[in-house]
C-alpha cells in the first residue's frame, strides 16, 4: 500500500470517527474542530502528496529525524494540553464533590430537625 | 466559641467508633466533622451511628467519590468556612493514633501565643511510648525539617504530622486552596513562607487501631519527590 493511499484512508476513517464521537456527544464540537482539521490535512496530504514534498522542501525538513522531532514535539504539545485540561476538570470535580457533600449533610440535618417538629 | 474537629476516614470502620468516644471528654464547644472519603466498608454507616449517640455534635459528610487525604480534609475546612461559627479548627486522625487528650492544648496554645498554626509534634516527647514511626518515615521527615528551615527559615520537628489546630487566617485559606495528597509539610511551607504564626507542642502518638497507611512501599518515593517538588514549586510563587 502506498503512503498516499495510506494517508487517505487514515484521513477519510479520521473525519468520520470524529463526526462519530461528536454526534454521539463524546466529544466536545471545540474539540472536534481541531480534530476535522488534523483529519483534513491527513487526506489532502493523500490526495496531493506533493503539497507535502513541496512543504518539506521549504521548512527543510526532508530529513527523517527532523520530521520525527517535529511529530513528537507535536505530540508533547497536545498531551501537555490534555494534561493541563485533566487537572482543571479534576479541581472543579472536587469542588462539586465537596459541595455535593455539604448540601448532603445540611439536607440530612434538616430532614432531622423536621422529624423532631413532629 | 465553637471550635471544629476535622476527622478525614477511608475505610475507618474498625478504628472510627474508638475515635469518636475518645473525643467525648472535651468540654463543650468542640463539635466534630467526619468526613467520609468514599470508603468501600461501612464507614458511612458506623460515623453515622456515632453521630446519634455521640454527646458533641457529629456532622458526616458523605464524599460521593474517594478524593484522596487532602480533598477530604479540605473538605473540613470548607465545612468550617461555610458554617462560619467555628474559631479553630483541629485535624485528627480517624485511626486512633492522635490522643484527643492534646486538643485542648493545641487550642491553648494557638490562643496564648496568637498561632495560626499549631502542629502536635511527636518528636518533642522524649518518651518511650510515644510511636515515632519507622526509621525510614523518620529519615523523610528529618528531610522535610530540611527542606522547609531551607526555604522558609521556619523550624518544625514533626512537618508531616497530621495531628494539628489550624487558626481562622489558616483554614479560611485552606478551604479555598489545600494540596491534594500528603498535605501537611505542603500546607505548613505555605504557611511559613507567607509569614503565619506557626508553632509547635509535644504530643503522644500511638500505632493505628485499623485500617491501612496510604504511604506504603513504592508510594513513599512518590511521596517524598512529589512533596519535595511541590514545596520548590510553591517557593517561586508570589506571596499572598
Amino acid at each position: 500500500m502506498s503512503a498516499e493511499l495510506l494517508m487517505m484512508i487514515g484521513g477519510t476513517s479520521a473525519f468520520f470517527l470524529t463526526l462519530y464521537w461528536v454526534r454521539s456527544r463524546d466529544l466536545r464540537e471545540k474539540y472536534a474542530v481541531v480534530w476535522m482539521g488534523v483529519a483534513l490535512m491527513v487526506l489532502l496530504c493523500g490526495l496531493f502528496p506533493k503539497v507535502i514534498m513541496i512543504a518539506a522542501e521549504r521548512a527543510h525538513l526532508a530529513y527523517p529525524t527532523a520530521v520525527l522531532f517535529i511529530s513528537l514535539a507535536a505530540i508533547y504539545i497536545f498531551s501537555f494540553t490534555v494534561s493541563v485540561s485533566l487537572t482543571r476538570q479534576y479541581r472543579r470535580n472536587v469542588r462539586l464533590m465537596q459541595e455535593l457533600a455539604i448540601m448532603e449533610q445540611r439536607i440530612r440535618a434538616l430532614e432531622a430537625n423536621a422529624l423532631k417538629r413532629e | 466559641m465553637k471550635n471544629l474537629i476535622i476527622i478525614p476516614a477511608y475505610n475507618e470502620e474498625q478504628a472510627l467508633p474508638g475515635t469518636i468516644a475518645g473525643l467525648q471528654s472535651l468540654p463543650d464547644g468542640f463539635e466534630i466533622v467526619v468526613i467520609n472519603d468514599g470508603s468501600r466498608d461501612r464507614t458511612a454507616a458506623v460515623a453515622q451511628a456515632a453521630a446519634q449517640t455521640s454527646r458533641l455534635p457529629v456532622h458526616v459528610l458523605n464524599m460521593p467519590f474517594n478524593g484522596g487525604i487532602g480533598v477530604a480534609v479540605q473538605s473540613g475546612y470548607l465545612f468550617a468556612a461555610k458554617s462560619g461559627v467555628y474559631t479553630y479548627a483541629i485535624q485528627f486522625d480517624a485511626d486512633g493514633q492522635h490522643d484527643a487528650a492534646y486538643i485542648a492544648a493545641l487550642v491553648a496554645e494557638c490562643e496564648a501565643k496568637q498561632l495560626d498554626l499549631c502542629m502536635g509534634s511527636r518528636f518533642l516527647k522524649k518518651d518511650d511510648g510515644n510511636f515515632q514511626s519507622t526509621l525510614t518515615r523518620r529519615i523523610g521527615i528529618r528531610f522535610f525539617c530540611w527542606l522547609i528551615s531551607l526555604l522558609s527559615g521556619v523550624k518544625a520537628t514533626d512537618p508531616t504530622s497530621g495531628f494539628r489546630c489550624a487558626g481562622p487566617r489558616a483554614w479560611k485559606r485552606f478551604s479555598e486552596r489545600y494540596p491534594d495528597d500528603y498535605p501537611e509539610p505542603e500546607s505548613l511551607f505555605w504557611c511559613a513562607r507567607n509569614k503565619f504564626k506557626i508553632g509547635e507542642i509535644p504530643v503522644q502518638m500511638h500505632e493505628r487501631q485499623g485500617g491501612i497507611s496510604s504511604i506504603r512501599h513504592f508510594k513513599t518515593i512518590y511521596y517524598m519527590v512529589k512533596v519535595s517538588i511541590a514545596i520548590i514549586v510553591d517557593k517561586l510563587r508570589a506571596r499572598e
